[in-house]
């Protein structure tokens, strides 16, 4: 507990100093207010430039579209922006000796593990509740139709959090295996971007982690029982990859 | 206090450290001298805990240390030669994290941070960003750090290697002034003069090996032989060869025009030396006979061990 409350506070002053929070923050935040606007806008911009009937495909966004449109660029760059600015949580410890002192000062293991991944699953998580509720607000103000709700919004984003914890475990497993953080955030960006191509196959999806995202798309049915195993896999994966990463920042070499 | 037996360490097919044996007493301060890459850092980090063994047994305050790890390592502070820091804190938050984990309680801590840094004489630095800080400075903070909760037992990885003169007579003092208070040190230094002065015990480790662990005061008794030193005026290379003929000259150091004459027999050199060198063309421009130092001790115990 000791070195959990001292990594924990450690990575609150890392992440205001070293601007993490602000990336994560704009990274984030920045698609829950660009894209409402964006897709408003544009009609009226390209109105000159493009045919009639190309211009008719922008006036059928109402507010469901346009939400699925914000969680799709969340993903795509949302994802990049997270996994390139937390690849080096346990590999840049490692490869900078910075775990010399600590260690030798009787620093736990699963406490900096614990303290990293519960400090920054809840900054994401935070900021994507955040994101949420700001483009749902941005979107009623600016579209109209569809079925979008509150309830709706706030479902969709606890599916978002569920796999940003998950794909932050494989980061936090990742970065303690290579002594290059950027080795950690290739792979898991290659991985979450692969995986969402089984989101076609209806006999595997339910039991791959990006299924969330689907569903989180998939106004009015989001929470059904199809996503019964997939929450149970992906809560298996994040006590599995922490437990894995415990056990190796135990046996790892730091000096 | 701490008792090392048959550790063994390897990197790949290189081993670090083969099979080494030595205990350190309480409250002693014990030299661990040797070349760069003789396995002194490698020993260092194993005793510290951060890093793994391949064989051999440690046992600290009578403790297995593998079975106590966690609890041993809370009674040791490490100085490592290059300590690294987060370097987005100043010294304070560094400090503060530091008894974080070891588990100081607040307003000891409060008190315990401004005492070390003024025995560090870091406290008009205090709130600067580490990042900021030079190599002398940060190897004061380390020790501060290694200071921190009064320890038992001290690990200090050539703690004056970046410190500027001052600063190293100032260590060596703080290093005499803790052996009265019965802490033990664990000193590795290339610095023998500054071994030489503070320890009680010497262990010489080259190329993973224990070639000598010895009190300091045994070590003198065992290999108290004089040395000749002898200046001539001109490049004494073809006297040199000359006299490493004599079976009672075991080895000659030579630096310029100067010469250092190891001996054998001593008895027989102190009657030999000076007719062998008066027979010589070069002239003598000095001559004397000088009392072993640690470094000579050391010399001669690591050109046998390249020899074997």
């Amino acid at each position: 507990m000791r070195s959990f409350k001292a990594y924990f506070k450690k990575e609150i002053l890392e992440s205001v100093r070293g601007n993490k929070y602000l990336i994560l923050f704009v990274g984030t935040i920045f698609w829950a207010l660009l894209d409402p606007l964006v897709l408003k806008l544009l009609p009226l911009l390209l109105k000159n430039y493009l045919p009639a009937d190309l211009t008719v495909l922008f006036s059928t966004f109402n507010r469901d579209t346009a939400f699925q449109t914000f969680l799709k660029d969340l993903f795509q760059i949302g994802t990049i922006i997270i996994a390139l600015t937390l690849m080096g949580l346990l590999s840049n410890e490692v490869s900078l000796k910075k775990l010399v002192f600590p260690y030798s000062r009787g620093a736990n293991p699963a406490g900096v593990v614990l303290a990293k991944y519960i400090h920054y699953t809840v900054t994401i998580s935070l900021f994507i509740l955040i994101a949420f509720l700001t483009n749902y607000f941005y979107i009623n103000r600016l579209f109209t139709g569809g079925m979008l709700s509150i309830e709706i919004a706030l479902k969709s984003s606890l599916l978002y959090i569920l796999y940003y914890s998950v794909l932050l475990s494989i980061l936090l497993c990742l970065s303690s295996l290579f002594k290059r953080g950027l080795i950690a955030g290739i792979t898991v960006l290659v991985l979450g971007y692969t995986l969402s191509i089984f989101n076609q196959f209806k006999v595997v999806r339910a039991y791959l982690p990006n299924y969330l995202l689907f569903k989180a798309a998939d106004i009015g049915h989001i929470f059904d029982n199809s996503l019964i195993p997939t929450v149970i896999i992906s809560f298996c994966i994040i006590i599995l990859l922490i437990f894995f990463s415990i056990l190796r920042m135990k046996k790892i070499d730091v000096a | 206090m701490i008792k090392v037996v048959n550790l063994k360490k390897s990197y790949g097919r290189l081993e670090a450290l083969k099979s080494i044996s030595f205990e350190v007493e309480k409250g002693s301060v014990f030299g661990f001298i040797g070349r760069n890459g003789a396995g002194k850092t490698t020993t260092m980090n194993i005793l510290t805990g951060l890093i793994k063994f391949n064989g051999g047994k440690i046992f600290i305050k009578g403790k297995d240390f593998l079975k106590n790890k966690q609890e041993l390592v809370r009674s040791i502070g490490y100085l490592p030669e290059t300590p690294t820091f987060y370097n987005y804190m100043n010294t304070y938050e560094y400090l503060n994290f530091i008894a974080r984990i070891i588990g100081c309680n607040l307003k000891k801590t409060r008190k315990s941070v401004g005492k070390l840094l003024e025995m560090v004489k870091l406290t008009k630095q205090g709130k600067r960003r580490i990042g900021g800080y030079s190599r002398g400075m940060k190897q004061r903070l380390a020790l501060a750090v290694a200071f921190m909760n009064s320890p038992e037992i001290l690990f200090l990885d050539e703690p004056a290697s970046a410190l500027d003169p001052e600063g190293r007579v100032e260590m060596l003092e703080l290093i005499e002034g803790l052996k009265d208070d019965k802490i033990t040190i664990f000193l590795s230094t290339h610095i023998l003069n500054d071994a030489e002065r503070v320890c009680d015990k010497i262990c010489i480790i080259d190329e993973g090996k224990i070639l000598l662990t010895k009190n300091l005061s045994q070590l003198y008794e065992t290999y108290i032989q004089p040395i000749f030193d002898v200046e001539f005026e001109e490049d004494p290379e073809d006297e040199v060869n000359l006299l490493k003929k004599f079976s009672w000259i075991e080895s000659i150091k030579e630096n310029g025009r100067r010469i250092s004459i190891y001996v054998k027999d001593i008895d027989y050199a102190k009657k030999e030396i000076l007719k062998e060198l008066s027979k010589l063309d070069n002239n003598i421009t000095s001559y004397r006979t000088r009392k072993s130092t640690l470094e000579d001790i050391f010399i001669r115990m690591v050109s046998k061990n390249e020899i074997i």
